[in-house]
């Protein structure tokens, strides 16, 4: 499988020093759907801008499409859809109107792109609602048009921007089944940043978690879980007296935390033969466990592990491009 | 990027003609302008009736008013020079809407020329302005004691009129558009606007002539490109352009006026092009 987007070092400076994106290198494979997941002010949004030109690299270097992001702009920009965070669509146009906008924007004959708005629009059940003005949609409506919108010249790269930011669940769920259907039948590589992690889980083949402008970790979902999550299993015993000597005595228990008078935490690599080992051996002490919860690896924890537990302001990369700009612009005058 | 900049000139007009508010708005506006001010500036008026006070309001109108027959002929060259002034201070408020709502990353990441952008609102305010201009000179022609054409006036002073104002709002246009790029948002567009557009009306020969002004505000008055614009269309309505003299004053204004636009081009393109380049 080829690289459709190589970084290395890719850096982002708004003036006059604070570090948006600082040093990142990753890779992203031609047809696969790659999450790239942080808290809010992580460098999601501005990671998305220098890969789409909408921001001038710092320092590093990135190719996206096989065109240099710094030289290649104009061949970028046709390779690459964009489905920003804010409006991707204009709310005084109808959904129909926005389309043919979008595809003569990229030069795409009146015909051609009549047939391919109608396409997209029963791909996403919108054909009836074509003709009516996008302030009369639903918010969901809405995120479908925008989703399509950034389709319609048939990019080799979609970047979608926490596509499903502010959506009810079933709506998410559809979007999902969108996303993974224009990936699988149009072969679209899609670069999604989310921080629904249930988002990065379901529908990426590979993830990157990004925090305070530092990829902290890469890997399948399922890599990351193994890594850094771990199957933790809580008991509760009959007993209060201390039996953490003797659970971490037993074979492969060496993490053992007493929560609680009754309670234990058991940190276990495998599942069903330890699962088996901790209950024969505290059936051999005279213990009976009255309660135990089994906890797997989610990318929840994983995310937390990676990025810590403090709540973020938004600050440099809110996806609101309005504050980031405003930013570097009073620093720049 | 002719093809572009006229989607996006039609996308405007669109969202213009479906936003009724705006519309009734803007045609309502100039015809307010013109009434109002026609009634409450006119210098004849403020002439008691008596006898003899006719030929007196002749001899001002002749002396300080370039001849006008009354004070709507004289007036109508400066409400069609604030019509074209008022859209231009607008005309960015597209694109300053377009960036705090997001749309205009969607126009910036797409393979147009960034002066596609600034271009597109740059026309189809020229092209609302013209049409209301228009509607303008059909009101001004039905009021009572409304304006009154030059028996020589024809249809290259209509050219003429209509040359002078694209030029003196092509001018402005660029201005205000290097403030729309940099503004953050709409508050600050309409804040410099409507605080710049009247000074800029009253400081010129718009209303009332340079000549009646106190010194400094005469001062002002006369360099200000808005007094040239009004003082070739006022030309143009109350004498017609084809005889000497007259010729040669609109040409001279002309020339002025073009080299104003093509300072204000040059800066807005360049500064306003900056302002839409990449982070």
């Amino acid at each position: 499988m080829s690289k459709i987007i190589e970084a290395e070092d890719l850096t982002k400076v708004y003036p006059p020093n604070t570090k948006a994106v600082d040093h990142i290198s990753f890779y992203v494979d031609e047809g696969e759907i790659f999450g790239f997941l942080g808290p809010n002010g992580a460098g999601k949004t501005t990671t998305i801008k220098m890969l789409t030109t909408l921001a001038s690299v710092s320092n590093g270097r990135c190719s996206v499409a096989g065109y240099d992001v710094k030289n290649q702009q104009s061949e970028v920009r046709k390779a690459v859809g964009l489905v920003p965070q804010e409006a991707a669509v204009d709310t005084g146009l109808t959904g129909m109107e926005n389309l043919l906008l979008s595809a003569r924007l990229y030069r795409i004959p009146s015909a051609t792109a009549k047939e391919k708005a109608n396409e997209l629009l029963e791909l996403v059940g919108l054909t009836e609602a074509s003709r009516r003005m996008v302030r009369t949609y639903s918010g969901g409506m809405r995120k479908r048009l925008e989703l399509i919108s950034g389709l319609i010249h048939e990019p080799r790269i979609l970047f979608l921007d926490e596509p499903t930011l502010g959506l009810d669940v079933q709506t998410r769920t559809l979007m999902w089944d969108y996303i993974r259907g224009i990936n699988k039948e149009r072969n679209t590589t899609i670069f999604l940043t989310t921080h629904y992690l249930e988002e990065a889980d379901s529908l990426s083949e590979r993830v990157a978690i990004i925090d305070h402008g530092q990829i902290k970790v890469t890997g399948t979902p399922s890599e990351l879980k193994s890594e850094l999550g771990r199957n933790l299993l809580e008991i509760t015993v009959s007993t209060d007296s201390d039996l953490t000597r003797a659970i971490s005595s037993m074979n492969g228990f060496s993490e053992v935390k007493r929560t609680g008078t009754y309670t234990y935490v058991i940190g276990m690599p495998k599942i069903e033969q330890s699962l088996q080992g901790v209950f024969n051996g505290l059936t051999k002490l005279g213990v009976n466990v009255t309660d135990a919860k089994l906890e797997k690896p989610n990318l929840d924890k994983v995310f937390l592990n990676v990025t810590g537990r403090s709540i973020r302001d938004e600050v440099v990369d809110s996806g609101d491009s309005f504050v980031a700009r405003a930013r570097a612009e009073s620093a720049r005058h | 990027m002719i093809s572009e900049t006229w989607l996006l000139v039609v996308r405007d007009l669109k969202k213009w003609v479906r936003s009724p508010a705006w519309l009734i708005a803007s045609l309502v506006q100039p015809i307010l302008w013109l009434v109002l001010f026609g009634n409450a500036f006119n210098p004849t008026g403020m002439i008691p009736s008596f006898p003899g006070s006719d030929s007196i309001k002749n001899s001002i109108l002749q002396a300080s008013f370039g001849g006008a027959p009354n004070y709507i002929t004289y007036l109508t060259a400066g409400m069609l020079c604030f019509l074209v002034i008022t859209w231009a201070t607008f005309a960015g408020g597209p694109l300053v809407m377009d960036r705090s709502l997001g749309y205009l990353n969607k126009l910036l990441v797409a393979p147009i020329s960034r002066t596609a952008i600034t271009l597109s609102l740059l026309i189809s305010s020229i092209l609302k302005g013209a049409l209301l201009s228009v509607i303008l000179i059909l009101v001004a022609l039905v009021l009572p004691s409304g304006l009154v054409f030059s028996p020589s006036f024809g249809v290259v002073d209509l050219l003429g009129i209509f040359a002078a104002l694209t030029l003196l709002s092509v001018g402005f246009l660029w201005l205000f558009m290097i403030l729309s790029v940099r503004a953050q948002n709409f508050e600050t567009l309409a804040a410099v606007g409507s605080t710049v557009g009247l000074p800029l009306l009253f400081a010129s020969s718009a209303l009332l002539p340079v000549s009646s002004m106190p010194g400094w505000l005469g001062a002002i008055a006369n360099v200000n490109p808005i007094s040239k614009a009004v003082d070739i269309i006022r030309y143009l309505i109350i004498q017609g352009a084809v005889s000497g003299s007259v010729l040669t004053t609109v040409t001279f204004d002309f020339g002025l006026l073009t080299a104003f636009v093509v300072l204000c081009t040059l800066l807005g393109v360049v500064v306003s092009n900056r302002g839409l380049r990449m982070e």
